[in-house]
């Protein structure tokens, strides 16, 4: 699975919640979700339970508010829709490491601020969650209790949330200043170092999955 | 011939700041040459590598008067190798090649170039290497690598072995020599002013954003006005000479003081 030409897992990414939302509810949904499970879940293919976990973790707490505004019925039907636009996300994030995409968009011709930003995002999160991490060790060490009741953790939060976001901002500038200085820029013609190979199967199963999606939607509107 | 890189009367100020961060200053930058530059922290050192590195005001913003004339490319090492990571390459050959590839150049040239400056910075055997899993040092000496494989004309460096050990730093210092020995124009903004006895042929010292002296090494950091208390001191054996009252001027580096105790 990992040797998939990006664009093609990028594909099953986007088609999987699109099928979610366009088939009928609860039953497109709980297809859609059942192949993004079997993807996270597949042994060899995912990197393992840790990602299914983080799947799992996020799209809790959505089911949780879709019970409370919308009943038994309301909470199956979009939870399983928002539980496979996640999971589809989150095997993405895992299984494609954004280098590998953006030598891919580099090698069809997409320039490289845009391929850049779009690999920035992927990496995000990772990112966020681990200077998160290193600011709650920080804060541990000056004495702060991060561990407990509601609000302690909500006390923990706002001593957080601060450093997190100025570090952050600072940082951006910095990186900003580094990557211009090192030839991105706006309009350059990156040289892809080694561009996938994109066999022709691959491009087919990719227009047909997202031609089969349009012709659904045609069937399901029409 | 052409200067690469001349500042003239240049006044800049930062977005939302009322006072200039560099201001009235006039600079020439000669090939081959490498210019330290040193102030206290605020005196405007890395505002003018930001000047010089056309990314002030372009990419910073504010507000510039005054002329900055390059003729070549100019590349800018930061002092925290952290937030210069591409965040886009899986080994350490790739980190390098992240500047050549955005150049659009062939590929065959990309990989000539990053393996002569992977060895340039004594890190060839860190070729395979994730680039996050390494230390601060390597990683200095990784980015390092990656703006020299750029072959810019002028090689801007913002404290540069802030993260080195010794030894490595000592390297980097011969390494910067070299660069100019190649030809390239090197201007490094560093408060290490012993390794600039060593390296840099002249010194511009920046207070307040302006220039207090300009001047080969030699004469710039014996001036006793360096060791006041806003300045940014001395070398250590031209503070040991002052402290045991020997005469003026001192010696800079530890050669210089043992021919003139003979």
């Amino acid at each position: 699975m990992r040797r998939l030409h990006p664009f093609t897992l990028l594909t099953i990414a986007v088609v999987l919640p699109a099928l979610a939302w366009i088939l009928p509810a609860p039953r497109g949904g709980a297809a859609a979700l059942s192949v993004a499970a079997l993807l996270l879940l597949t042994p060899g293919v995912t990197p393992g339970f840790g990602v299914a976990r983080t799947a799992f973790l996020t799209a809790a707490p959505f089911w949780f508010f879709l019970y409370l505004l919308h009943g038994v019925s309301g909470m199956v039907a979009t939870g399983l829709r928002l539980s496979t636009m996640i999971a589809s996300f989150v095997w993405l994030v895992a299984i494609l490491p954004p280098a590998r995409l953006v030598e891919a968009m580099v090698a069809a011709g997409w320039p490289v601020s845009a391929a850049f930003l779009f690999s920035a995002t992927l990496q995000a999160v990772p990112a966020l969650r681990e200077r998160a991490q290193r600011l709650v060790e920080a804060q541990r060490c000056r004495g702060l209790a991060t561990r407990g009741g509601p609000l302690v953790r909500l006390h923990a939060l706002r001593a957080l949330a601060l450093p997190l976001v100025l570090s952050a901002l600072h940082d951006v500038d910095e990186r900003a200043l580094a990557l211009e200085t090192r030839g991105l820029v706006a309009g350059a013609r990156r040289t892809p170092l080694a561009p996938p190979p994109d066999h022709w199967s691959q491009r087919a199963t990719r227009w047909l999955l997202l031609l089969s999606c349009a012709a659904l939607l045609v069937w399901r509107v029409v | 011939m052409t200067a690469p890189l001349a500042l003239r009367s240049v006044t800049y100020r930062y977005p939302a700041s009322r006072s200039p961060a560099v201001r009235d200053l006039t600079l020439e930058l000669r090939r081959g040459e490498v210019l330290g530059v040193i102030g206290s922290v605020g005196a405007g050192a890395s505002t003018l590598l930001l000047l010089a590195g056309d990314l002030a005001p372009r990419v910073t913003g504010g507000e510039l008067t005054g002329t900055v004339e390059r003729a070549g490319r100019a590349a800018l090492l930061l002092p925290t190798p952290w937030t210069q990571l591409s965040g886009m390459a899986f080994t350490v050959f790739d980190e390098v090649a992240f500047g050549p590839a955005n150049l659009g150049w062939p590929r065959e040239r990309i990989s000539a170039s990053v393996e002569r400056a992977l060895t340039r910075v004594d890190v060839p055997h860190l070729r395979e290497r994730d680039p996050t899993s390494l230390s601060g040092g390597e990683l200095q000496r990784v980015i390092l690598a990656g703006i020299l494989a750029m072959e810019p004309d002028v090689l801007l460096l913002d404290e540069p072995t802030a993260e080195l050990d010794p030894l490595a730093a000592r390297r980097i210092w011969e390494l910067i020599r070299t660069l100019a020995q190649d030809g390239m124009a090197v201007v490094v903004a560093t408060s290490d002013l012993d390794a600039l006895c060593d390296t840099a042929d002249r010194i511009a010292w920046l207070e307040q954003g302006a220039v207090r002296a300009l001047g080969a090494t030699r004469e710039v950091l014996v001036e006793p006005a360096l060791t006041a208390d806003t300045a940014p001191g001395s070398t250590s054996i031209a503070a040991v000479w002052r402290l045991a009252g020997l005469p003026e001027p001192p010696p800079l580096t530890v050669a210089q003081a043992l021919e003139r105790l003979r």
